[in-house]
This record gives C-alpha cells, structure tokens and sequence, in this order.
C-alpha cells in the first residue's frame, strides 16, 4: 500500500500505521500490546492487598520490604507462562482445563475460582463503601454508583475501551509514590531492608509468618492466571508479540512491586507515631492531623481505585472463565445483545457482591475467611493445571513448551505455595493448633 | 506464521494492531482429548488430589469444632 504523506514521520494507512525506522515500529508495536500484563499485575493490588501490604508497615515498619523483592520475579515467571499459553492457544486457561484434564477437573476449577472471586468482590465493595464512608458518602450512594460505573465500563462493546479506562486507572496508582515521599521515610534504610531481610524487633512470631504468607497470597493470586490468558487470548495477540508481552508482564511486575512499597512505606508511619489501626480507612484518618488532609484523602481514594480495579479485573475473569466453558460469546468485541450471557456473569458477580455489602450486619469476617480457604485450595491446583499444560508438547509441540531451567524454577514456586496455601489454610481452618 | 503485524517496505514498516491483523492458526486441542498420562502428571495430580482431601479433612474438622460436636464429652 502507498503511503500517503511521506513527509510525515509516522502515516497512518487503511490497516495499520507506517512508521520508518526500527525503533518507532518497536515502540509502536509494544505500545499496541500493552496492557494485560499492567492490568493483570496492578488489580492485584486490590482493596485486599492495600489493607495486607498496609497492615505489613504498621506492625512491622520497613521489615518485610524485601519480600515484595523476593515476589517480584516469582510473579514474573507465574504471569510469562499465562501469557506464552495465551499467546499460543488463544483461549482462556478455564477451556484449556477442562479440554486437557476433563470435566472433572474442570468444573472444580470453575466453581472454586467462582466462589473465591465472588467472595474477593464482596470484600472489594465493603473497602469502597468503608473509603467513601470516611470522605461522608453514604454506602447507600457510594457502593452502587461504583456498580452502575463498573458495569458501564465493560458495556461499550470495545475491548479497546475497557483497555484504556484501566490502565487509566492503573497509572493513578503512581500516586502512591507521592504518598510514600510525603511520609518522609528513612530512604537508606528503605533501600537496605529492600536487598537485606532484617529481624522486626520481636523475631519470629506466629503472626509475622502468617502476615508473610497472606503477602504471598495476596501478591499471586488465583483469578490472576485465568485473566491473564483470557485478557490475552480476547487481544488476539500473535505469535510474534510474545516477546513484547513478556515486557508488558515485566513492566506489570516491577510497577505493581514499587506500589507495594509504598503502600509499605504508608504503613510504616503509622508504625512510626505508634498508630494503631484495624483497616487503611482507620490509618488514613489518622494520619490525617499528622501528614496533612492530602495524605488522608490520597489514600481513601486509592484505596476505592483498588477495589474498582480488582473489582472489574476480578469479575472478568469470572465471566470469561464461565463463558468460555459454557461456549458462549465471552468477549468484550461483542455489544451486550450479542453474548447476554457473558454480560450477564459479569453483572450479576458486581451487582450481587455490591447488594451484599448494603446488608446491614453482613458477616465480613466470615467471608475473609472463606476467601483465603477457597484461595488455598484453587491456587495450587491452578498452577499444577498451568505447569502441566506449558509441558503439553502434544499441543503446543517443542515452540511453546517450558525450557528445563523454566521447568526448574516454576516447580520450585510450586512446592514453595503449595507449602505456604497449606499453611495458611490450616491457620484459617484449625487456628488452635497454632496457639500453643 | 499469519503474522503480518510488522511489513517492511520501501517507506518504512507497517506496524498493525494484534485486533487488526490476520488471525493466526493456534495450538489446537481439536482431536486431542484428554492430556497423555506422564508420570510427571500422574504425580502431579496425585498431590493436587491429596492436597484437597487434606483440606476438605482440616474443613470437616473446623466445622465440626465449631458446631461443638468434637467438645461434647468435656
């Protein structure tokens, strides 16, 4: 095709943009397969993960830093096999349980990763309705404003859309940075505790080890291994993007990592004044008289921004999970009268979760609980399913399939969760057995 | 390869968005059926099936705890 302006540096065509040099076409052709790897890594950060990673820093202060370290490359390799089997079969990791491994096995993974996402949404909206609560909007208004804006979010019919709004809403979390300089942390012993594990005053005790796993659980979790593959999958990324996907993965990693960190460093002021502090809204209050109005509606704010991203993030996964194992059309591409019953899932997990919140007396506790049981059992079981089928060389012959050292690593982080789901479940399950 | 995202020619590349491009032959499952029994998946699902009967085990447990049936005899 001729191109038309030729004095320009960057032409768009018919199908496609022309551009003249190598970097530009690299740039340009990483800028069009950004996004899953942000999105699916920074909805990780969700309501949950603000409180966990917030909770961290107040008990604990700059302690735990080098876990986040630790976490980063575990979460890489995690997501890079998402994306490869994505990028390499095009459909979503439910449909590939189920054709792989049978109904069995596939039904279990459906229906756990629907009732632990379920209950994940629940907690998401509570954060939403405690967050605006604090700035005086009543959950009445707040909590289904937020599910009316959830769902017109994913109604226009344009993947592409939804895309730019969340990553929109990914890249507000850059406002945790100024929060973290705001709070005047002591920068050389951030950067120390960042590469040396050091001992919180106190040593090891039950609940520093338990705090430790639920950083791991929250930091991977189970819903981020099916949206990924299906973000990827509904992108129709090609075989050769692979490479620019693994960057958007890593990219994803080191931004969702450093926000972790600043959520940390947040933490570690209430830990500095003595603050005591059940959830992020009770910190931020708080702070509030001692780090300025600023702080305070920062992070009631980013903690809405959270749950808003985990929200939409968690409730796709749910929906093209359920789709796609349903055969029905399951894609953003499609106006809501084209796949009703993709959309449907979609509402119905928002619009469910968010009238359970509205319940007065509503047993949060309880479904804290269930949703870090449910986790444990759906997480190992997801990432055996992912191992086994990035070894599956009858269908993705010798391209796709793990390297030995990729093999290596990826077991390691296996029995690694495995051992700590375990562990975390038994805390949850049997809590006596820890107290003596 | 469909892969037509990157075309050089005279004036430059032609760079195409992964939803405006050609649609790539995947890796199927078509005819495959269930995935061949390894002895790296037999193992595998071994523990997956013993690490859920654990937890489904510590479950019963906690909720016979709680409902009180376990305390009965004190």
């Amino acid at each position: 095709m001729r191109v038309m302006e030729q004095e320009k540096t960057v032409t768009t065509v018919a199908t496609g943009v022309v551009v003249r040099s190598a970097w530009q076409r690299r740039i340009l052709t990483f800028l069009m397969v950004f996004g899953p790897g942000l999105i699916v890594m920074e909805a990780d950060n969700d309501a949950g993960a603000v409180s966990t990673y917030m909770q961290a820093g107040g008990q604990y202060g700059l302690h735990l830093l080098w876990l986040l370290v630790v976490l980063l490359p575990i979460c890489y390799f995690i997501q890079e096999m998402v994306a490869r089997l994505g990028i390499a079969t095009g459909k979503g990791h439910a449909a590939m349980i189920y054709e792989r491994f049978g109904k069995w096995w596939g039904r279990f993974s459906l229906i756990d990763l629907l009732a632990v996402n379920f209950l994940t949404l629940i907690t998401e909206f509570a954060a939403i309705s405690l967050a605006l609560s604090a700035l005086g909007i009543s959950p009445y208004i707040s909590v289904p404003v937020s599910a009316i804006g959830l769902t017109l979010m994913v109604v226009t019919g344009s993947y592409l859309c939804w895309e730019r709004i969340v990553i929109a809403l990914c890249l507000m979390d850059v406002t945790w940075f100024v929060l973290a300089f705001m709070v005047h942390p002591h920068w050389a012993t951030v950067a120390h505790n960042s590469v040396v594990p050091t001992m919180p005053a106190g040593g090891i005790t039950s609940s520093l080890v338990f705090l430790v796993i639920a950083i791991v659980g929250t930091t991977i979790a189970p819903w981020q291994l099916f949206f990924q593959q299906s973000c990827v999958a509904e992108k129709r990324l090609r075989f050769a993007d692979l490479k620019w996907a693994r960057l958007d993965t890593l990219i994803g990693a080191i931004f969702t990592v450093c926000v972790a960190g600043a959520m940390m460093l947040v933490g570690n002021y209430g830990f500095e004044h003595k603050v005591a502090f059940q959830d992020p809204a009770q910190l931020a209050l708080a702070l509030g008289p001692m780090a300025g109005s600023f702080v305070r509606n920062g992070v009631l704010l980013l903690m809405v921004n959270a749950a808003v991203l985990g929200t939409t993030a968690i409730s796709l996964a749910s929906a093209w999970a359920y789709g796609e194992v349903q055969g029905w059309e399951h894609s953003l591409h499609k106006k809501l009268w084209e796949a009703p019953g993709f959309y449907a899932t979609y509402i119905a997990c928002v619009a469910a979760a968010a009238a359970l919140v509205l319940i007065p007396h509503v047993p949060l506790q309880l479904v804290i609980i269930s949703v870090q049981v449910f986790a444990g059992l759906i997480l190992p079981s997801a990432i055996i399913f992912l191992q086994l089928l990035l070894n599956d060389r009858e269908l993705l012959g010798e391209r796709w399939v793990n390297r030995p050292w990729n093999n290596y690593i990826n077991w390691t982080i296996i029995v690694v969760l495995f051992a700590l789901s375990l562990l975390l479940a038994a805390q949850v399950i049997l809590p006596n057995l820890f107290t003596h | 390869m469909a892969t037509f995202n990157v075309t050089p020619n005279m004036n430059g590349f032609r760079v195409v968005h992964p939803l405006d491009d050609i649609t790539e032959q995947k890796c199927s499952t078509e005819g495959l059926g269930k995935i061949r029994m390894t002895r790296a998946v037999r193992i595998s699902l071994g523990v997956l099936r013993a690490y859920l009967i654990l937890m489904t085990l510590m479950l019963g447990y906690h909720v016979l705890d709680i409902s009180g049936l376990l305390h009965k005899g004190h």
